[in-house]
């Protein structure tokens, strides 16, 4: 029997591993996929001010601070049972959809990109954003560097911070805007809109153009019937900052939908003896393995997953992506794990879409943004889509306000299950006895994962948040290494 | 005259993961050459490219896991660093990628960039404290970027 490892080439120690065990003749035997254990956390918060948990959560991981910020503010809401004032919702809502503009594009084009623009078994040195600037030219580059910047200073203008927002007090924000900054807001927004017309383009080209890739989207190697999570608004659409939870199955009929607060009846949590981090699933179904089903409480919640749980998106042109999706894929909900990456553009557009009516909106300048608590309620839950899945956070605090108890449920962490099944599945559909596993191979079984958008710093309770990779093929007798190949990116 | 950045990066709720942060602080306390800037950030990737640009030499002080003794410093040139666990990144690129982007879109990238790395002892636990051996490395770190910055 032979080992197959998939090491982080990160110096961290405890690092997340992909193991892969073949058998034999040649063939798949098993598939590990293990987080390390970050400590510390709950003991680090308790005894401090509640508000500062706003500051604090969002360091717990490089890649989304935007997304605990705001989970954190609403979970601080709720603490003090304060209303937020309308004005104070609106620039939060914005901040968080221009935040998501820019992790949905960096995926896009850092992370996913050179999958499919460069190939998913080129050459490595070529398959990453240097290759994808060679490709599309300096010009898109440019752009994407640019629309950063631009998405930054939006959320620097509302947040107060670029990287670690801290505009997010109980009952609101803690500064309002000016007139000027809204007009540059308008512009910023505009921007956004253009680029995810422009990105949509490009996947549509290079993605959809290409019958190769069409395939290997649709085939059974990539696909899981599972059930599906996404926040959706009293209209069944997509929301990113606020609504309820809304749970749908295989079948495309909806199991539940509840209330961000009610999370833990709706949720419990398996745990594997070789892993650190909880395999959720949903209580109802009940947990059955690692298996997928109408049966199995295995569930996703990722950009597909929102997709498939909502009935459309609430802004025009996004909403006409979302029916050209799923006209494209054969109807709802779409299994396929790879189409994550179509859905991502999609929200993409709704996220600039719907900054760009908030930016424009008549009252964003009111200078009521926000209710000054007059009392506490001592619990409280804060639920936001983070890109990468539903981030819940859970509060408890003694009557002056200080916390007792922090418990959160990260985007990745709802995932962990369905990673390791997509991932065993695209490696018994890769690995077959008697070929040689190429580079290449181990790359497309990444790519099984990398469609959910990892974040294993959040979902360990830590930075760095990335998982840089080396893949190694080890003989499991002397543990010598056969064959090695780094994902360097 | 040259510009020079000093960039402190790190987490500064996980223990030895702070240090550059505590590094860039330090130094923001005390003189520095004309032409010096100092910066602290939490984050790398491509934002490295928006902090870097326009600057002719940078320094950047970080804690790493690289299998030395707790506390050890090691010294590289931008062109050498393959480490470091914030550098090369799932969800990021990593720094020698982040400035060859730079150069090809145009943008103004530093000639010379070196990274003090301190060896951590331990960057899995939350917490505000540093380990011994990484609070006494921070000290001789300090000395280090500003013999570095006074040689110009």
């Amino acid at each position: 029997m032979k080992k197959i490892s998939v090491d982080p080439i990160t110096r961290l120690e405890g690092h997340g591993k992909i193991e892969i065990f073949v058998n034999d003749a040649g063939e798949v035997a098993n598939v590990y996929f293990q987080i390390p254990e970050l400590r510390g956390f709950e003991r680090f918060c308790v005894g401090r001010p509640v508000e500062e948990l706003a500051r604090i959560t969002p360091r717990i991981c490089g890649v989304c601070p935007e997304a605990h910020h705001m989970a954190a503010s609403k979970a601080i809401d709720a603490v003090f049972g304060v209303e937020v004032a309308p004005a104070g919702l609106r620039l939060r809502e914005l901040l968080y959809n221009a935040f998501f503009v820019t992790d949905h594009t960096t995926h896009f084009y850092i992370l996913a990109g050179p999958d499919f623009v460069i190939g998913p078994t080129a050459d490595p040195a070529e398959r990453n954003i240097l290759g994808i600037v060679h490709k599309v030219g300096l010009e898109t580059a440019s752009a994407l560097i640019n629309l950063r910047a631009e998405a930054a200073e939006l959320i620097t203008m509302i947040g107060g911070k670029q990287i670690h927002p801290v505009c997010g007090l109980p009952g609101g924000v803690s500064a309002a805007v000016t007139k000027e900054q809204q007009e540059r807001m308008v512009q910023i927004t505009t921007g956004f809109v253009e680029f995810a017309k422009f990105s949509l383009q490009l996947f549509d080209d290079v993605v959809l153009g290409n019958n190769d890739y069409v395939e290997l989207i649709k085939s059974d190697a990539f696909t899981h019937q599972t059930y599906y999570m996404g926040m959706v608004d009293e209209n069944n659409k997509v929301n990113f900052y606020d609504g309820k939870i809304r749970v749908t199955g295989p079948d495309g009929k909806e199991l539940v939908k509840f209330e961000g607060k009610d999370y833990l009846d709706v949720i419990a949590e398996h745990v594997e003896p070789y892993s650190y981090l909880v395999y959720p699933y949903l209580k109802k179904v009940g947990w059955k393995g690692f298996v997928d089903g109408n049966d199995s409480g295995v569930y996703r919640a990722s950009p597909l997953s929102r997709l498939n749980a909502s009935d459309g998106m609430a802004t025009p042109q996004a909403q006409a992506e979302y029916e050209r999706f799923y006209s494209t894929l054969g109807g709802k909900p779409v299994h396929a794990t790879l189409a994550t990456h179509w859905a991502r553009l999609v929200e993409l557009l709704y996220a600039a879409e719907r900054a760009h009516e908030l930016a424009t909106h008549p009252d964003l300048t009111d200078p009521n943004v926000r209710n000054i608590p007059t009392g506490i309620v001592g619990e409280g839950v804060g639920v936001v889509e983070a890109p990468r899945g539903t981030l819940y956070h859970h509060y408890k605090t003694d009557d002056k306000g200080m916390v007792t108890n922090v418990n959160l449920i990260v985007g990745t962490t709802n995932n962990n299950a369905a990673i390791s099944m997509s991932l065993k599945k695209a490696a018994e559909g890769l690995i077959k006895g008697g070929t040689e596993i190429s580079e290449g191979t181990l790359n497309m079984i990444e790519m099984a994962f990398r469609a959910y958008d990892p974040c294993f710093g959040c979902a360990t309770h830590t930075l760095p948040g990335d998982m840089p990779l080396e893949v190694v093929t080890k003989s499991e007798a002397t543990g010598e290494i056969i064959a090695s190949a780094k994902r360097n990116m | 005259m040259t510009s020079t950045l000093v960039l402190g990066m790190g987490n500064p709720i996980l223990s030895d993961d702070g240090v550059g942060l505590y590094v860039a602080e330090r130094l923001q306390a005390g003189p520095m050459p004309d032409g010096v800037e100092i910066q602290q950030s939490e984050v790398a990737g491509l934002r490295l490219l928006e902090l870097v640009k326009g600057y002719d030499k940078v320094v950047i002080v970080d804690a790493l896991r690289s299998g030395r003794e707790p506390g050890d410093i090691v010294r590289y040139e931008a062109r050498e660093f393959k480490g470091g666990h914030r550098y090369g990144s799932a969800h990021s690129i990593g720094l020698h990628t982040a400035l060859e982007l730079g150069r090809q879109l145009g943008m103004p990238m530093p000639e010379d960039v070196t990274v003090f790395a301190v060896e951590a002892e331990d960057i899995e636990t939350f917490g505000e404290e540093f380990s011994p051996p990484v609070a006494a490395a921070a000290e001789r770190v300090i000395d280090l970027v500003r013999a570095e910055v006074d040689a110009g």
